[in-house]
């Protein structure tokens, strides 16, 4: 890896372990092997978000070409949310494409991150089916974020009666995860997923 | 009388050694002295020697006593007391020598240091653009006569600013040399020369958006104090260094993501993303290896021709710019092929698409070989296979387009054109709803 790069992210790193934001607990960032290309990343769930208490981990690749071109930044935990993908964990943030900027940090990204899980932009989505649901039925999404949150990125609140009908769906031999995609795209509606998985 | 002729020659042979022990010095400096009527000569100065004692020495040269001269180098008369290793003179260069007119002269900064308001202990570089030695070397600046080329000319103001050394006609100057149309007062004309080659009269670019860090402003990108810096035009003044702009600049050719910008040509703007901040001397762009800045060259002279509505010659190899006529899908190059404007392949009669085996056919003559082996010996065709197999033509521009990882989301990296890489038409909300990760 190039000089720069694995200079820069030494840089960085130490800025984030250092930062206030660490100190609250809200970011983390950690080295994975001693190369300084990849990290991986950890963000609180926003307060007053259907994300709060939970605890979100990403992939971060640094390339070859950092710092003029962005980190490649997936998210692992899977979360529903309208611009990142609930299968991939692709993440639709305009700074991680075309708008990125050399001066950027892996600071300024996790936080960027943070922000686009407070305010979901349902108008430039990644997920397209999470984005109708947004649009269309909040309350609905709200409760399928947190279920998803509690699912899978160790948040409170659970949700009996999702859990309930994602355990029909495993007892007819849907992979749990499946089972979970198919439901929340359908609203929590058991016979139309059922139907959608079976087709 | 014999005791006082005794120290008298001792003292003589004393001084002979000295002036021997000055001739010999290690560091002589060879250096071409320019009078004001054309006369030309070669002398060896000492660094250490100051500007009287070389007035000395050229003075009688040129038939002029040793007080009735001033001595010129880039729009400055230099003082006696000056010595010659603390200016800005390099092997080879030319000053100049011309009879004096006035007396009462005052101590001048060069005109090297006040551009930039340093302090006069300081050592400052320019730099420039060699296309001798090839790459960003140091430069030194230097002043003419804008009429008659002379550099017998002393600066009636010092430049403040780049814009009074690179716009000509701002700054004007008291030319010494005889017959000059314009003289004695004419227009100064400012030009840099390479620092690290011998030049007889090239002439190096100047690159102002490299500066000295003097604020010891870190690097955007790595950021180490570093010296010298690229510092850019947006209203931040983002700075970079120069290590790290060749990087960027090398990245960028390598995506071919420069920017062919109308005014500016083929350039980068500021890696921070900033607004109006494009380089506007593309000879910032010779920090590329040479290799590297003739692709630089290659990619902006096609990038002109593409953004003129003309087309590149698709044979491998040649690649021309071609501006063809508007009513006309024929193409002819002149390396021979002839081709379809709008597919790019070679040309037909009627509708772009599939003709493959049409084309297939050949001259006659040789001896008969079986089709499908000689389908098989075909030089270029496993390649040609490949590009067939692994791409897809973007639908604005044909460029084959490979597409390795990522979203169906593609962006032609020679057009800019955005395209869906499964309907093969522009990108769309639909493209995006339906099979945006395939």
């Amino acid at each position: 890896m190039a000089n720069i790069a694995a200079q820069r992210i030494k840089r960085e790193f130490k800025e984030v372990i250092k930062s206030e934001e660490v100190a609250k607990c809200a970011i983390r960032l950690e080295l994975i092997g001693d190369s300084f290309t990849e990290l991986r990343g950890e963000i609180g769930g926003p307060p007053d978000t259907p994300y709060e208490g939970g605890l979100f981990v990403l992939e971060i690749k640094i390339p070859e070409t950092y710092p003029f071109n962005p980190p490649k930044v997936r998210f692992v935990t899977k979360i529903w949310h309208p611009n990142i993908s609930s299968v991939t964990g692709a993440i639709c943030l305009d700074i991680l494409k075309d708008q990125w900027a050399a001066a950027m940090t892996l600071r300024t990204v996790l936080l960027s991150l943070q922000a686009l899980m407070a305010s979901p932009e349902p108008d430039d989505p990644q997920d397209a089916v999470v984005a109708k649901q947004f649009k269309e039925n909040e309350e609905m999404f709200r409760l399928t974020a947190r279920y998803w949150t509690s699912e899978y990125a160790g948040g409170p609140n659970e949700n009996q009666d999702f859990q309930r009908k994602v355990q029909r769906l495993i007892d007819m031999g849907i992979e749990s995860d499946r089972a979970c995609v198919a439901l929340s795209a359908y609203n929590w509606d058991l016979e139309r997923a059922t139907e959608q998985l079976f087709s | 009388m014999f005791i006082l002729d005794l120290i008298l020659s001792l003292w003589r042979s004393l001084a002979g050694l000295v002036w021997f022990s000055n001739q010999n010095f290690p560091k002589s400096l060879s250096v071409y002295i320019r009078s004001n009527d054309g006369k030309k000569l070669s002398v060896d100065l000492d660094p250490k020697w100051d500007i009287k004692s070389v007035k000395e020495i050229v003075g009688p040269k040129l038939g002029l006593e040793a007080e009735e001269i001033k001595i010129i180098l880039a729009g400055k008369e230099l003082d006696d007391s000056t010595i010659i290793e603390e200016i800005d003179l390099g092997e080879q260069s030319t000053v100049y020598c011309v009879p004096l007119d006035h007396k009462g002269k005052t101590k001048q900064k060069s005109v090297n240091k006040i551009l930039v308001n340093l302090p006069e202990e300081e050592v400052i570089t320019f730099h420039v653009a060699c296309s001798h030695c090839h790459g960003i070397k140091h430069g030194k600046l230097r002043v003419r006569c804008a009429e008659c080329k002379s550099g017998a000319i002393t600066v009636d103001r010092d430049p403040a600013s780049w814009s009074d050394v690179l716009n000509p006609s701002l700054i004007s100057g008291h030319c010494e040399e005889q017959g000059c149309a314009a003289g004695p007062v004419a227009w100064c004309e400012f030009y840099f020369r390479c620092k690290e080659h011998v030049s007889a009269d090239d002439i190096a670019i100047p690159l102002p958006l490299i500066h000295a860090n003097l604020r010891s402003i870190p690097c955007l990108a790595c950021n180490d104090v570093r010296d010298p810096v690229v510092v850019f035009e947006c209203s931040d003044r983002h700075t970079i260094c120069l290590e790290c702009f060749g990087r960027y600049a090398s990245i960028r050719l390598r995506e071919r993501s420069f920017v062919f910008s109308r005014q500016y040509g083929y350039t980068l703007a500021c890696p921070a993303g900033c607004e109006g901040s494009f380089i506007t001397e593309p000879h910032h762009f010779r920090i590329l290896l040479q290799t590297e800045y003739e692709l630089y060259q290659r990619f902006a002279a096609e990038e002109c021709v593409l953004q003129g509505g003309g087309v590149l010659c698709p044979r491998p190899g040649c690649g021309a710019g071609i501006f063809p006529d508007d009513d006309c899908n024929r193409v002819a190059c002149q390396c021979g092929y002839v081709f379809c404007k709008r597919c790019l392949e070679g040309f037909h009669i009627g509708e772009c698409g599939e003709r493959d085996s049409a084309a297939e056919g050949g001259t006659s003559g040789g001896y008969s070989v079986d089709p499908a082996r000689a389908a098989q010996a075909r030089w270029d065709e496993a390649s040609k296979r490949t590009i067939k197999v692994s791409t897809k033509p973007c639908p604005k521009c044909r460029i084959p387009t490979e597409r390795d990882g990522g979203c169906m989301h593609m962006l032609c990296a020679r057009c800019t054109f955005e395209w869906c890489w499964v309907c093969q038409t522009e990108w769309t909300r639909d493209c995006m709803g339906s099979h945006w990760f395939g």
